[in-house]
């Protein structure tokens, strides 16, 4: 079988500190240790929600997209699609297909919960409004399809286009898999990404009632979430879209495209012991198979982009992981969790944090952990960034590990 | 409300359609009206009613079309309610 490689040729993503603003903006507040998470504060009755979050609010479905494609979207699909213009302008690709066959071109996409605001419209409508029918553009506007159903559309994709939902990994599986259609030369290129948008009331509440969220008023939201540190008091939740554009490498080539970087391989494994509860072999099995994948051994590895969503319990056992697979090379591993300044975007979070590593491979820049001052002894081991860090980066991972047990993780490498 | 103002002010607000694109001898096609939005402008027009259409409906092509559908239907929908005590 002839391999190919995978180039990264366009990046997209709805800014959570200014939208509008670019890729170098955002990566640019990133390596600051710029936290984009505020106090949100709803106006529901009789318990508004009342958290740490991170919110794209200046994002204006009608500007970003036109009105008439806009109406047609619940905010999972309006901040995907966005992406994805985003991501494909962003590689040179002209949004009509014209002269190029893209059969073969395809959209893989990760959302954990879809069209879920869509529905609860529907609900508020039926028991608070007391209305008795819904519209019926409310189906499609629900389907956790729905956003990469219109990204092949507007993009003239004919090849696969499918949804992965799988909790916090979804869009990390949803690259993966993406990156193996481009490497076997089944898709030429393919737009992958993800969206969520976790402000839904009842996701929201049933998040808090489990306890895993970090606390945070209007003074304290912005350092809420802090991944490794003794003080960590949970994850913080965070609506976005962020969308990559991947391409078989020659064909990258020869139409002159920017190459960020490569996906060099793709790891995943189950735990299958618990659903809640993350197991360090697990998580040994699927970084081992990445990098089989990428034909990179640990001593290739410059820099983790962390799961670190700032829980008691996931921490340490992902640090406990890296120390596993590194062994002696754990200690000069560098390793930060962005998620401590954009939040854990659920279905959208591999993706933002794809973005993160291939413009860390690309800046040869590696960005901090946010708030990390006092360092939990339990997550000791490896070479945290709390400063953003300026080195030669061969290659990085991006890891995704998900309630469920379901573990992906991403090998990129620098564009060479 | 007459129906042409209605079909106006919907076209602009879901599609951003120019009100003076909105004239009875323009397609609905053209004016970017799909099949799902002639559900929705339906069910819009169901809404503010209160009425309810017939499922069998034949789809109108024209904005003149559906004036001319939906003047009738509230023309029947004020006769029933007069007889209504």
């Amino acid at each position: 079988m002839t391999v190919r490689r995978v180039a990264i040729t366009g990046l997209g993503l709805v800014s959570p500190y200014a939208p509008g603003e670019g890729l170098d903006d955002f990566f640019h507040r990133l390596c600051a240790g710029e936290s984009a998470v505020r106090h949100l504060l709803t106006d529901d009755q009789p318990r508004p929600l009342n958290m740490p979050f991170v919110s794209c609010p200046d994002f204006d479905p009608d500007m970003a997209l036109g009105k008439p494609l806009a109406s047609m979207m619940d905010r999972f699909a309006q901040l995907g699609m966005a992406a994805a213009f985003s991501a494909w302008d962003d590689a040179g690709l002209s949004r009509q297909s014209g002269e190029e066959n893209r059969d073969s071109w395809g959209c893989s996409w990760g959302t954990a919960l879809g069209g879920t605001l869509a529905y609860e419209k529907g609900y508020r409508e039926l028991w608070q409004k007391g209305r008795e029918r819904l519209s019926p553009l409310a189906v499609v506007l629900g389907m956790n399809n729905a956003a990469n159903a219109h990204i092949s559309i507007q993009l003239g994709l004919g090849g696969v286009s499918m949804s992965h939902t799988v909790a916090c990994a979804s869009s990390a599986v949803a690259i993966g898999e993406a990156f193996r259609r481009v490497r076997s030369g089944e898709a030429q290129v393919m737009l992958t990404g993800g969206s969520d948008v976790p402000q839904a009331y009842g996701v929201a509440r049933a998040w808090e009632a489990l306890r895993v969220l970090a606390p945070g008023n209007a003074e304290t939201s912005a350092q809420a979430c802090r991944p490794f540190s003794s003080e960590r008091r949970g994850l913080v939740l965070g609506e976005g879209g962020a969308a990559l554009v991947l391409e078989e490498w020659e064909h990258a080539v020869a139409r002159g495209a920017r190459i960020y970087g490569e996906i060099a391989g793709y790891g995943t494994s189950c735990d299958h012991s618990h659903l809640v509860k993350p197991e360090a072999a697990g998580q040994v099995r699927a970084l081992r198979a990445a990098l089989a994948d990428a034909g990179l051994t640990v001593a290739d590895v410059d820099y983790v982009n962390a799961h670190g969503t700032a829980t008691a319990e996931g921490d340490p056992v992902e640090i406990e992981a890296l120390r596993q697979v590194f062994g002696p090379h754990a200690a000069t591993l560098a390793v930060s969790a962005s998620k401590s300044m954009h939040g854990h975007l659920l279905g959208a979070a591999g993706a933002i944090e794809a973005i993160v590593t291939v413009l860390a491979l690309r800046q040869q820049i590696a960005p901090p952990t946010a708030h990390l001052d006092a360092l939990d002894p339990a997550c000791a081991g490896v070479e945290h960034l709390t400063q953003a860090s300026a080195r030669p980066l061969r290659a990085a991972l991006s890891n995704s590990f998900a309630f469920g047990g379901s573990n992906a993780v991403l090998a990129l490498r620098a564009a060479s | 409300m007459k129906a042409i103002e209605l079909i106006r002010e919907f076209l602009h607000e879901r599609l951003a359609a120019d009100p003076a694109a909105v004239v009875p001898e323009a397609a609905l096609a053209d004016l970017g009206v799909d099949s799902l939005m002639m559900l929705e402008l339906m069910f819009e027009f169901e809404d503010r009613f209160a009425i309810k259409l017939e499922s069998d409906l034949k789809a109108p092509q024209t904005v003149g079309e559906l004036a001319t559908l939906m003047e009738a239907l509230i023309a029947q929908q004020s006769a029933h309610s007069d007889s209504t005590p």
